[in-house]
């Protein structure tokens, strides 16, 4: 079972949605979540703090959810993080390479709550296999 | 270069569709912001409202369970009588005061909820008058472009990775559609 504690970073810049996720995760148990509206401010964030988990949107303004995709797996203190992403970006080309750039999972917008919570359980369950 | 197209598109009498587009555009953007700004306002207001009516609810919940496990005390023969009759004025309590004032505050915020629907028909009526804008456009658009654009250029369409939402998934054969397609495709490459 995931530890309910677990610190969450919510990465989108629109912040109707860090809400509604922010909220569906609330629903899940993981009430320690804190919000970030872009890739930049989410890796000062990320530095600074001690999170356990990353769900980020793809388009962002400063920096986009795959180059801070990339710089969390480039960068040693970051790179075991967990990294699902949240987009409206449906091309398939858009998915591998999200894939091949590391992402623990990919979830198409608009999407529902049994959708994440179905993907945070394989993602987890991968996390318990890995540790 | 610039001359000779001031020259060409006179010529072909694109100059006056040129400029009422460029008329009709700051307005374009002025309604496309207006629904920005009211779909903002309207997603704002239903999260506030979920924010409201959640605790209400979890708070009945809490209250009935309390209620409900000392009623099965009460069932099992093990509650004295002056227990059972704080239990009984407390269940009175709730069921006249403290429900029916929650379930009223939870019904304000689903009218709130229902309100807050309201910018659908503003915006429908603001998208119309743009999607025929943009149609206009596209058409003198597309008139003056054939004209001057050689044929193969003409079905190139633009490669990037950040698109937005896929807005008509028919048309492309290279979007997935829902959620199940993603899984589908990151399955068949092991990932």
């Amino acid at each position: 079972m995931p530890d309910p504690k677990m610190k969450f970073l919510v990465v989108d810049d629109f912040s109707t949605m860090r809400r509604i996720v922010r909220n569906l995760l609330k629903e899940l148990g993981f009430v320690n979540v804190d919000e970030a509206e872009d890739g930049a401010i989410a890796l000062q964030k990320l530095q600074a703090g001690d999170f356990d988990f990353v769900v980020s949107d793809w388009n962002m303004p400063n920096m986009d959810g795959l180059t801070l995709l990339q710089t969390i797996r480039a960068t040693p203190n970051l790179k075991h993080l967990p990294v699902l992403m949240i987009t409206a970006e449906a091309k398939k080309e858009n998915i591998i390479a999200a894939a091949q750039a590391g992402a623990s999972g990919y979830i198409v917008k608009p999407f529902t709550s049994a959708t994440l919570s179905e993907k945070l359980q394989k993602i987890f369950e991968k996390m318990d296999k890995g540790a | 270069m610039a001359r000779q197209l001031h020259d060409t598109l006179r010529e072909l009498g694109y100059d006056k569709m040129i400029s009422q587009t460029v008329e009709a555009l700051p307005d374009a953007k002025d309604r496309l912001a207006y629904i920005a700004n009211l779909t903002e306002q309207a997603a704002c207001k239903v999260l506030n409202a979920t924010d409201v009516a959640n605790p209400l609810i979890d708070s009945l919940e809490v209250d009935a369970q309390g209620l409900a496990s000392r009623w099965d005390r009460v069932y099992a023969n093990q509650m004295g009588v002056d227990d059972f009759k704080q239990l009984a004025a407390e269940t009175r309590a709730f069921l006249k005061d403290q429900l029916p004032q929650k379930t009223g505050g939870t019904k304000a915020q689903l009218m709130e909820i229902m309100m807050a629907q309201d910018f659908q028909d503003l915006t429908g009526q603001v998208i119309k008058r743009v999607v025929t804008l943009a149609q206009e456009l596209e058409s003198q658009l597309m008139g003056a472009l054939i004209e001057v654009m050689p044929g193969e250029r003409r079905t190139e369409s633009v490669n990037s990775l950040l698109n937005g939402p896929v807005i008509n998934a028919e048309n492309s054969g290279d979007v997935v559609v829902d959620q199940q397609q993603v899984d589908d495709l990151l399955g068949s490459l092991g990932f």
